[in-house]
């Protein structure tokens, strides 16, 4: 293991990419480090343990590990997908709840399974306009602790009852109720606008772009075997914290094989014309955990001998327009990444490393056919030529969330953290892009160099 | 929730005159919207008389050149709002244009349990729609509804009717609507009935999927007013042929145009041709996408892969 390098370059250093990125007019925001805890698979160790439980219990880890007992951090920022609305300050309680000076500031984010990327993207600006110098990002989601509201018509009916002025009102508002009112309400991962499930919609662009079952079930192995041997390394020693007795990611099966995963059967895709090929086991499950990110400028980390890993160089959000069929539902980040790249006058092969969250291993086989795509490449992104191919042997190289399992909001402070470690290891030059894909057609991709 | 009766009505203007003469017909004036549960009842006598008679046939030219009007409909925002929300509709305060028809519907259906009105109500079926919306109509303008009615045709299963809904603010047409019923088993005189070849349907891409509930039918009823025992009970529905009650064609066609978004504009014209009924609950697999004019739209039976319905929105220029 590599040991992070504590001296950092003399401030203001400007990012050595990112002509577009506002470089040489502000300083660099640097990843410090993370700390997150295993995660674990719904229903699991961490059935009863609430989204401020697992930030709280993550973002502790974080200040034992940098000794910021008693800190006041510039600004904590983090957010749940599934979010209880008692939560609504959830970070800024996961804040009090820990041993950072209370006067530290926190705010909520929400934006789906980005909702950690946007977190750091948030904050790694304002350090670098100067307006904060120590910030961290984060997120948390537990499926099994999920909100469940109650029915739509029996809300509005105790809504009405509580405006309800008199009697009459009252029984009027009450008659209104039926027994199938009382029936609660669960969140679901169906995407509002078609009703279609998050498996269903990358089931439609697996098949659009003829990804094989067996090319999925290579990628989810690969990611299991990966995340195994990252773990054998101790990679994860000081990216990780114990909690509730679970010391490694449950989802991880360190001894799965093609020929295991190729005995399940399908279970989204189902009824379309080309074969369904998504199982259970190239598919990210429901999963409960946590992750911080411990972001600041050079001079912070160095007032404090802290080390720094890697510089947040810039990031681009995307979306597309998957409610008319337009593209899948988990494609944004090949619209988001070439204008990424062209802003910093990079190409697609100019990386040492590859970070693609695998909310299900179609999507990164989906992303990567469509920059190979030379059709695809010219009339939907505008390019001259395809982006061209990714070197597997870069991409997701510690595993990914099929393997690690995917707390929503909890994955991008997981990525951005293991990134900065590898490119640290890696060595100065070093550069990495993450995309990380998004309920609502988005996603956030971002470029990240060794500091 | 209450019936459309209460809801959005008119100013009404009191004691109007019955009989002002027009191209085309007489118009007679209602002053409000009339309620619906009193012309369902109507409309069962109305269809009772007729099955009595056991009318098999219809004139061509049998039809009344009567016009209801009703003046100054002003629709309420609570009502607005419901309509939305079951419709997955945008929360604006431009009328969505099966809002619209919901506000034209009574004054339709006054027309057709008139006694002059040769074809029985009960066991229409809503084969087609289209709408011209010309131009967004805004919560608190006051609208004239005018329905008449014309187009007998001969269908391969019957004969067809088209009730067609004229909306107009300050003698300015907005909206037109012509909704072709067909009622099956009565022939119209004279006319040889078409072949029976239906275009056929090619299952397109999903691009979303609708679970509709047992009581996707009531709840469309309770804010459209049109309680039509198939959509409502499932004893109704078999006595009309169906195993189950089944949920209202310009339910799932103003679903349609509600998922076509912000793109269809203001002003646009919307078809719909409806094929098999949808039985409730299922769940129908969708495609909104855009076409060459605009977007088309399919709601079929993923597993049989048969139409439910499909139809386009065309935005106006």
């Amino acid at each position: 293991m590599a040991a992070p390098r504590t001296s950092p370059t003399p401030a203001p250093a400007p990012a050595t990419t990112g002509t577009g990125a506002g470089a040489g007019t502000t300083r660099r925001a640097v990843v410090v480090g993370g700390n997150r805890i295993p995660f674990a698979r719904a229903g699991g160790p961490y059935a009863h343990s609430s989204n401020q439980d697992m930030l709280t219990a993550a973002l502790e880890g974080l200040v034992a590990r940098f000794g910021l007992a008693g800190e006041r951090i510039g600004e904590v920022a983090a957010g749940a997908v599934l979010k209880h609305s008692r939560d609504f300050n959830l970070t800024r309680e996961s804040v009090l709840g820990s041993a950072l000076s209370p006067e530290t500031p926190a705010y909520d984010v929400q934006m789906a399974c980005a909702t950690g990327m946007e977190t750091v993207l948030g904050l790694s600006n304002k350090i670098r306009l100067g307006q904060i110098d120590s910030a961290v990002a984060g997120g948390v989601d537990s499926t099994s602790d999920a909100p469940i509201a109650v029915s739509e018509p029996l809300r509005r009916v105790l809504l009405d009852l509580s405006r309800a002025k008199t009697p009459q009102q009252r029984l009027k508002a009450v008659s209104r109720l039926r027994p199938a009112h009382l029936a609660p309400s669960a969140p679901t991962t169906g995407e509002p606008r078609t009703g279609l499930s998050m498996g269903e919609h990358q089931a439609l662009t697996t098949a659009a772009w003829g990804i094989t079952r067996e090319a999925q079930d290579e990628l989810a192995v690969a990611s299991h075997h990966r995340l195994a041997a990252a773990y054998e390394r101790g990679f994860f020693d000081d990216l990780m914290t114990p909690y509730r007795r679970l010391t490694r990611d449950a989802n991880l099966r360190a001894d799965t094989s093609v020929e295991k995963l190729a005995g399940l059967k399908p279970v989204f895709g189902k009824s379309l014309d080309a074969p369904a090929t998504m199982t259970a086991g190239n598919s990210t499950p429901l999963s409960d955990g946590a992750s911080t990110v411990l972001l600041a400028s050079d001079e912070w980390a160095a007032e404090r001998g802290l080390p720094v890993l890697a510089t947040i160089v810039d990031a681009e959000p995307g979306a597309v327009d998957f409610v008319h069929g337009r593209d899948g539902l988990l494609m944004a980040g090949a619209h988001a990444v070439p204008r990424l790249l062209a802003r910093n006058g990079l190409t697609l092969q100019d990386f040492d490393l590859y970070e693609i969250h695998e909310a299900f291993a179609g999507t990164v086989l989906c992303n990567l056919a469509a920059w190979e795509d030379e059709d695809f490449c010219r009339e939907r992104l505008g390019l001259d030529k395809a982006l061209g191919s990714v070197d597997r042997s870069r991409l997701n190289v510690t595993g990914s969330s099929l393997a690690a399992g995917h707390p929503f909001a909890a994955t991008g402070g997981r990525i951005v953290a293991t990134l900065a470690k590898l490119l640290a290891e890696k060595g100065p030059g070093s550069r990495g892009l993450i995309s990380v894909c998004a309920a609502g057609g988005q996603a956030i991709t971002m470029i990240m160099e060794a500091a | 929730m209450s019936t459309a009766t209460g809801r959005s009505g008119a100013t009404g203007r009191s004691g109007a005159a019955d009989g002002s003469e027009r191209a085309g017909g007489r118009v007679v004036e209602l002053p409000a919207t009339p309620g619906l549960a009193g012309l369902y009842g109507r409309g069962v006598v109305g269809s009772a008389r007729a099955a009595v008679a056991r009318r098999r046939s219809v004139r061509p030219g049998s039809l009344p050149g009567t016009r209801l009007r009703v003046s100054g409909v002003r629709p309420d925002p609570t009502h607005l709002s419901d309509y939305q929300h079951l419709l997955h509709e945008g929360a604006s305060d431009v009328l969505p244009a099966g809002f619209v028809h919901v506000l034209a519907f009574p004054v339709a259906t006054a027309l057709m349990v008139r006694p002059d009105f040769p074809l029985p109500l009960l066991g229409m079926v809503h084969v087609a729609n289209r709408v011209e919306q010309r131009r967004g109509l805004r919560l608190g303008e006051a609208l004239d509804v005018e329905v008449h009615v014309r187009d007998l045709a001969a269908h391969r299963a019957g004969v067809t009717v088209d009730v067609v809904a004229e909306v107009s603010v300050d003698g300015e047409r907005a909206w037109e609507g012509v909704s072709t019923y067909l009622v099956k088993g009565v022939r119209l005189d004279g006319a040889e009935r078409p072949d029976g070849a239906r275009d056929s349907f090619e299952v397109p891409v999903p691009t979303g999927q609708w679970r509709l509930g047992a009581d996707a039918g009531r709840r469309y009823a309770a804010v459209s007013g049109d309680r039509n025992p198939i959509h409502t009970t499932t004893l109704a529905a078999k006595a009309f042929g169906f195993p189950r009650t089944i949920a209202h064609g310009m339910y799932t066609a103003a679903r349609a145009i509600a998922a076509v978004g912000p793109a269809r504009g203001e002003a646009y014209r919307w078809d719909v041709e409806f094929a098999k009924p949808v039985l409730l609950p299922s769940t129908v697999a969708v495609r909104v996408a855009p076409d060459d004019d605009g977007f088309g739209y399919a709601v079929w039976n993923p597993r049989k892969g048969t139409p439910h319905l499909t139809g386009s929105v065309t935005p106006l220029r």
